[in-house]
C-alpha cells in the first residue's frame, strides 16, 4: 500500500501556501505609487562665450523658441546664456539672433526672458539650480521649482570634452558633478522624469556617472568623437548653429501641439552620417518604452484642468444687504489718469479709484493750485512749473541789476 | 660634516705628529688609528639641534592638522534615525472620541454599539500611514431618563439626559437647529456627536461645528440608522468627504515652508472696450480674512492681488447662435491662460519656497463678450461665466476653487452608499469638521516628509565627509527635531491644531536645513585639493629635516663606535 504522503506532494503541499504567503506579501510592501505627471520644466543652458560662439547661443534660443512654442511657459524655463549675442558690437544685425543663413527666424523677437545671463552663468549657479540651494534672495523666477511631479528637459550646449563641460572658459562641469546634482533631485523628489540632451563634442561621456532612475540622456557625440557646426551665414560671419540642434529642430518643425510623435522616433531620426558623428542615448535608467513617450512630455505641455463644479454659497446668506461691492466700470473717459496714478502706486498695491473729477470744482485757485500740486505726480510738470516761475524773477533782478 | 669631523681628527693627529719629534713614548700606548678611533666623547650638541627641529616639527603636526580640520556641526543622526523609525513602524494615531445620541428609540445602548462599531469596521480601509484610534460611547434618551451605554474612552459624556427633543427638530431651519446642537453638545476639539432622533420628515445634516444629525421617520427601524450613522462618522468626520484620505506630494497646497500666498488677478483684455476694477481691500477684510484666521495652524496665508490690463487669451472662441455667446470648450481650457501676455508671476512676497495660488478673473474685449465655457457634456459652466459683475459670486466660485485644492467638494450635498447628506456650509470657508480633517491629514503629511528630509540629509551628509556644515544647520536640525517631537505628543492627546502647526514648523526647518545655500559639493575641499596645496612645502622640508636627522643619528653612532674602540683598546693595552 503506497502512503498517500510522499516528499514530493508533501512538497507541493507546502509550496502552495508558500506562495500565497509570498503573494500577499509582495502585495503589501509594494512601494507607494508613483507620482502623476503635473507639469514640464525645461533648463536651457548655454555655456559659452565670445562672438565666434553664435552658433551655441542660437543653439539654445531656438530649443527656448520650440519649448515656448508647444507650450512650455516662461514661469517653468530656465534660460542660462553666457554671453550676448544679439547686442554684441559684432553683431551686424542689432538684437536679432539667426540659426539659418535665411535669416527667416530671429530667436531674439520677443518674449526672450532669460534668466542668468552673462557671468551669472556658472557651475555653482548651475548646481545650485538643479539642486535648490538658492541662497534666500534669488527670485523665484531664478529658481526651479519643480515637485514629483514635474519632467524637466535639461539641455546644455557649449564646449565639451572627456566627462566634462567648459563653463565660460574658465571652469568645467564636470560628469559625477552632475551625477552628483541629478542624485540629490531625485533623493529630494524633484523631478519624476529627466531628459537630458547635451550638444557638444564628445557629449556622450558627460552623463557615463548617472545612476539616478527615471533619466534619459542624449549626446550629440560619443568619445573621441567632435561635434560639427552645421553651416557658416556668411553674412553674420560665423556659424549659426549645430548640426545636432539643427536636426532636432527640424523634427519639431514638423510637429505641432496636439500631435503625438514618440522619443523613439525623435531619437532614431538623427543620421550618423548627416550629423558627422553618432548620437548616443541611455535609456538603462528610464523604464518606460520609448515608443510610447511622446515628445510633449517633456518638450511640450499640454496641461490638465480640472472643473470647479459649484461655489461655495455660505456667504450669500450673512452677507445678502451687507455686502453690496460691485466692480466699478468706468467706461467714461480719464483713462490717462487713471494709468497715470496706477502707475504712481507700486504696481502689486490695490488702491481705491477715486473717480478724479468728482472732486468739487473749488473756485479758490489756491486751492486748486494746491490740490493740482498733491496731484502733481509727473514730476516734469513740476519742474515745468518751477522754470517758468523762475523767468519773471531772471527778469526782474537783470532789470534791477541794469 | 664629515670632513669637520675629520678635521680636529687630522689636526690632533698633525698635533701627534709635531710631537713625534719629541721622546718616544713608551711601546705602552697602543696604536691609533683616527679612522678607527677617537679619544673623545663624541659631543652631544649637533643631535641635540637636529633632533630638537625634527621634534619641533613633529610638535607642530597636530596644530597643522587642527587648522586644516573641517568644521562640521554635529548632527543628532541617532535621533533622526530614531524619529523615522518611530514614524515608519508605529503609525500616528490621532485619537478621536464619537458620541451617538438617540432620542425616540427604544433600544438596548450597548447593542447599538455593538452593531456601530461592525459597520464602521466594515468602512475604514487600512491607512498605513496615520490611522485613527477611535472610541465610541452611545446614548439613548428616553425622555425621562436615559441610558448610556458601556464606553471604552475615559470621556465623560458631558449630555445632559433630556437636553435635545424631537421638537426641536420639527422647523426646518437648520442652522437654527445647528446652533442649538452646539450648544447642547459642546464640540470639544476631537469629540464628535450624532444624534438621531426620530421625528416627522427625513433629514440628514452634517452641521458647521462637530456634530450632524438625522431625523428618521417613525416606520424606519434603527438598523437602517446605525449604518448611515458609521457612514457619516468615517465617510465625512474622518476623510472629509473624499474617497482617499491620501495627500499627494504634487498636489499638496502648501508650500514646504508652511507658506500660502494668494495672488487674485483680475485681467482686462481690451481696455480701449472698458475697464474693470475692484475693491480688493473690502473683500479682503469681509470674505477672505476669516477664512484666513481658520487655516491658521494649516499654513501661513498671505494675500496679493492685482490689476493687469492687455491681456489677451491665447486660444479663439466661437460665436454660438443658440446661446448668442461666444463659447469655448474644456478642451482650449489648457490653452487659455497666456502666459506670455499674462504676467502673473510677479509676486514680490513669496519666498522661494512658497505656493503661489493664482486666481485670475478674465474680462473679454467686446468682440468676444459674452463668453462662456461649455463643459464636456455640452452644458454650460455655471461657475465659469458672469455676465454681470458680481464680486461675491466670483469670490464663492474663488473659495470653491480654493476648497478643491485642498481636497473639500463645494456642493453642499454629500451623497453616500446610504443616502444623503446635507452640509452646512460655514461663513469661514471651512466647517470645524473640515478644519480637524486637514489639521489631521496636514500633520501626516508634514511628519513624513519632515522626516524623509532629515533622512536624506544624514544621508547626504555622511556620504561626504570633508563638506563643511555650519552650525545654523545644526541648530535647524535640532528645532526640526523638538517640533516633530512636539507635534506627536500633540497628536497623540488629541491636540489638532497645535499639532498641525507643530509639525508645518517642522518640515519648513528640515527643509531649510537640507536647502541650506552651503551644501554645495564645489564648493568643499577633497583631499587631493588640500593634498596638493600642502604638499610643495612640506614635504621637500620635511626630507630634508627628516634625512639630517637620520644622518646625524649615523653619525653619532659610528663616532661612539670609534671612541669606544679606543676605549677598549687602551684598556687592553693597560
Amino acid at each position: 500500500m503506497e502512503t498517500f504522503i510522499n516528499p514530493k506532494s508533501l512538497f507541493h503541499l507546502l509550496l502552495l501556501p508558500c506562495l500565497l504567503l509570498y503573494s500577499s506579501i509582495a502585495y503589501n510592501s509594494s512601494p507607494v505609487e508613483a507620482a502623476m505627471h503635473t507639469n514640464n520644466w525645461a533648463v536651457l543652458v548655454c555655456t559659452s562665450r565670445f562672438w565666434f560662439n553664435y552658433r551655441h547661443m542660437a543653439n539654445t534660443l531656438s530649443l527656448y523658441r520650440t519649448v515656448k512654442r508647444l507650450g512650455i511657459p516662461d514661469e517653468r524655463i530656465i534660460l542660462m546664456l553666457a554671453d550676448d549675442m544679439a547686442c554684441n558690437t559684432r553683431n551686424k544685425y542689432p538684437a536679432q539672433v539667426f540659426n539659418n543663413e535665411n535669416h527667416r527666424l530671429n530667436l531674439y523677437g520677443d518674449n526672450v526672458e532669460v534668466d542668468y545671463r552673462g557671468y551669472e552663468v556658472t557651475v555653482e549657479n548651475f548646481l545650485r539650480v538643479l539642486t535648490g540651494r538658492h541662497e534666500t534672495a534669488v527670485p523665484r523666477s531664478k529658481r526651479l521649482l519643480s515637485d514629483e511631479g514635474s519632467h524637466i528637459l535639461l539641455y546644455m550646449t557649449g564646449h565639451g570634452g572627456d566627462e566634462f563641460l567648459k563653463f565660460q572658459d574658465s571652469e568645467e562641469l564636470q560628469s559625477h558633478d552632475l551625477a552628483d546634482a541629478v542624485k540629490q533631485m531625485k533623493e529630494k523628489h524633484r523631478f519624476k522624469e529627466l531628459l537630458i540632451m547635451v550638444d557638444t563634442c564628445q557629449a556622450a561621456t558627460l552623463f557615463n556617472q548617472l545612476q539616478s532612475p527615471g533619466v534619459l540622456a542624449i549626446g550629440s557625440s560619443m568619445k573621441g568623437e567632435n561635434s560639427y557646426s552645421h553651416h557658416l551665414d556668411s553674412d553674420v560671419g560665423v556659424s549659426v548653429v549645430d548640426r545636432f540642434t539643427y536636426y532636432t529642430l527640424a523634427f519639431f518643425e514638423r510637429l505641432n501641439i496636439y500631435d503625438n510623435a514618440s522619443l523613439s522616433s525623435l531619437f532614431s531620426s538623427y543620421n550618423p552620417s548627416l550629423l558627422m558623428s553618432t548620437a548616443y542615448y541611455r535609456k538603462d535608467l528610464y523604464k518606460r518604452r520609448l515608443e510610447e513617450v511622446p515628445v510633449t512630455n517633456f518638450f511640450g505641455s499640454v496641461m490638465e484642468t480640472i472643473h470647479t463644479d459649484a461655489a461655495y454659497k455660505a456667504l450669500s446668506r450673512r452677507n445678502s444687504g451687507r455686502f453690496e461691492d460691485e466692480m466699478s466700470l468706468d467706461q467714461s473717459v480719464h483713462h490717462i489718469e487713471r494709468r497715470m496714478l496706477i502707475k504712481v502706486n507700486d504696481g502689486y498695491e490695490i488702491h481705491d479709484i477715486n473717480p478724479e473729477g468728482e472732486e468739487g470744482a473749488s473756485k479758490c485757485p489756491w486751492s486748486t493750485f494746491r490740490n493740482k500740486f498733491q496731484k502733481a505726480e509727473n514730476v516734469d510738470s513740476l519742474v515745468n512749473y518751477g522754470l517758468v516761475a523762475m523767468i519773471p524773477l531772471l527778469v526782474i533782478s537783470t532789470w534791477l541789476v541794469q | 660634516m664629515a670632513e669637520i669631523s675629520e678635521a680636529p681628527d687630522s689636526d690632533s693627529s698633525k698635533l701627534f705628529g709635531s710631537d713625534s719629534k719629541a721622546p718616544q713614548r713608551p711601546d705602552s700606548e697602543p696604536e691609533f688609528d683616527p679612522k678607527l678611533m677617537r679619544k673623545t666623547k663624541p659631543g652631544l650638541k649637533r643631535l641635540f639641534l637636529t633632533f630638537s627641529v625634527l621634534f619641533s616639527f613633529l610638535l607642530g603636526f597636530p596644530f597643522l592638522w587642527k587648522s586644516v580640520e573641517i568644521y562640521r556641526s554635529p548632527l543628532p543622526f541617532r535621533e533622526i534615525d530614531s524619529l523615522s523609525t518611530q514614524l515608519r513602524s508605529d503609525t500616528l494615531l490621532f485619537p478621536l472620541h464619537f458620541h451617538a445620541l438617540f432620542v425616540g428609540f427604544d433600544s438596548d445602548p450597548d447593542r447599538l454599539r455593538w452593531s456601530i462599531l461592525s459597520e464602521i469596521t466594515k468602512l475604514t480601509s487600512q491607512n498605513p500611514k496615520c490611522s485613527d484610534n477611535y472610541t465610541l460611547s452611545v446614548t439613548v434618551d428616553l425622555g425621562s431618563r436615559c441610558l448610556r451605554g458601556r464606553t471604552s474612552s475615559p470621556h465623560s459624556s458631558s449630555y445632559q439626559c433630556g437636553s435635545v427633543t424631537g421638537g426641536d427638530f420639527v422647523q426646518n431651519d437648520d442652522v437654527a437647529v445647528d446652533e442649538r446642537l452646539a450648544s447642547v453638545f459642546g464640540g470639544k476639539n476631537n469629540e464628535y456627536s450624532m444624534a438621531v432622533v426620530k421625528g416627522v420628515s427625513e433629514r440628514a445634516v452634517v452641521g458647521k461645528y462637530r456634530h450632524a444629525w438625522m431625523v428618521v421617520g417613525d416606520g424606519s427601524d434603527v438598523e437602517m440608522a446605525v449604518v448611515k450613522v458609521a457612514e457619516v462618522l468615517i465617510k465625512v468626520f474622518i476623510n472629509g468627504g473624499r474617497e482617499e484620505g491620501l495627500i499627494r506630494n504634487e498636489f499638496m497646497p502648501v508650500g514646504a515652508d508652511g507658506k500660502i500666498v494668494l495672488s487674485f488677478n483680475l485681467l482686462n483684455a481690451d481696455p480701449h472696450d472698458w475697464v474693470y476694477d475692484w475693491d480688493f481691500e473690502k473683500i479682503d477684510d469681509t470674505l477672505l480674512t476669516p477664512m484666513i484666521e481658520a487655516l491658521g495652524p494649516v499654513a501661513n496665508i498671505s494675500v496679493e492681488s492685482q490689476v493687469l490690463y492687455h491681456t489677451p487669451k491665447a486660444s479663439f472662441s466661437y460665436w454660438n447662435q443658440k446661446l448668442e455667446s461666444y463659447v469655448f470648450s474644456t478642451k482650449d481650457l489648457p490653452f487659455f491662460v497666456n502666459s506670455n501676455e499674462w504676467h502673473l508671476d510677479t509676486s514680490i512676497a513669496a519666498g522661494g519656497r512658497s505656493k503661489i495660488l493664482q486666481f485670475a478673473v478674465y474680462v473679454p474685449s467686446a468682440k468676444e463678450c459674452p463668453l462662456l465655457l461649455q463643459l464636456p457634456n455640452g452644458e454650460i459652466s455655471k461657475t465659469n461665466g458672469f455676465i454681470s459683475p458680481d464680486l461675491e459670486n466670483m469670490f464663492e466660485v474663488f473659495i470653491g476653487q480654493f476648497r478643491q485644492l485642498f481636497g473639500f467638494k463645494s456642493l453642499n450635498v454629500y451623497t453616500g452608499a446610504s443616502g444623503d447628506w446635507n452640509l452646512l456650509p460655514s461663513e469661514r470657508g471651512f466647517t470645524e469638521w473640515e478644519l480637524d480633517v486637514l489639521s489631521r491629514q496636514h500633520t501626516c503629511f508634514n511628519l513624513h516628509s519632515c522626516a524623509t528630509t532629515l533622512g536624506s540629509l544624514s544621508r547626504l551628509v555622511q556620504s561626504l565627509p570633508r563638506m563643511i556644515i555650519k552650525d545654523e544647520i545644526g541648530k535647524q536640525v535640532k528645532l526640526s527635531l523638538e517640533a516633530a517631537k512636539l507635534a506627536l505628543s500633540n497628536a497623540s492627546s488629541g491636540v489638532y491644531e497645535s499639532s498641525a502647526a507643530s509639525s508645518s514648523q517642522a518640515r519648513s526647518l528640515a527643509e531649510d536645513a537640507f536647502f541650506h545655500p552651503s551644501i554645495m559639493s564645489v564648493s568643499y575641499y577633497s583631499f587631493e585639493h588640500c593634498f596638493a596645496v600642502y604638499s610643495p612645502f612640506f614635504l621637500p622640508v620635511s626630507m630634508h629635516v627628516v634625512l639630517a636627522a637620520l644622518r646625524e643619528l649615523r653619525r653619532y653612532k659610528q663616532e661612539k663606535a670609534k671612541y669606544l674602540a679606543w676605549k677598549a683598546k687602551a684598556n687592553t693595552a693597560t
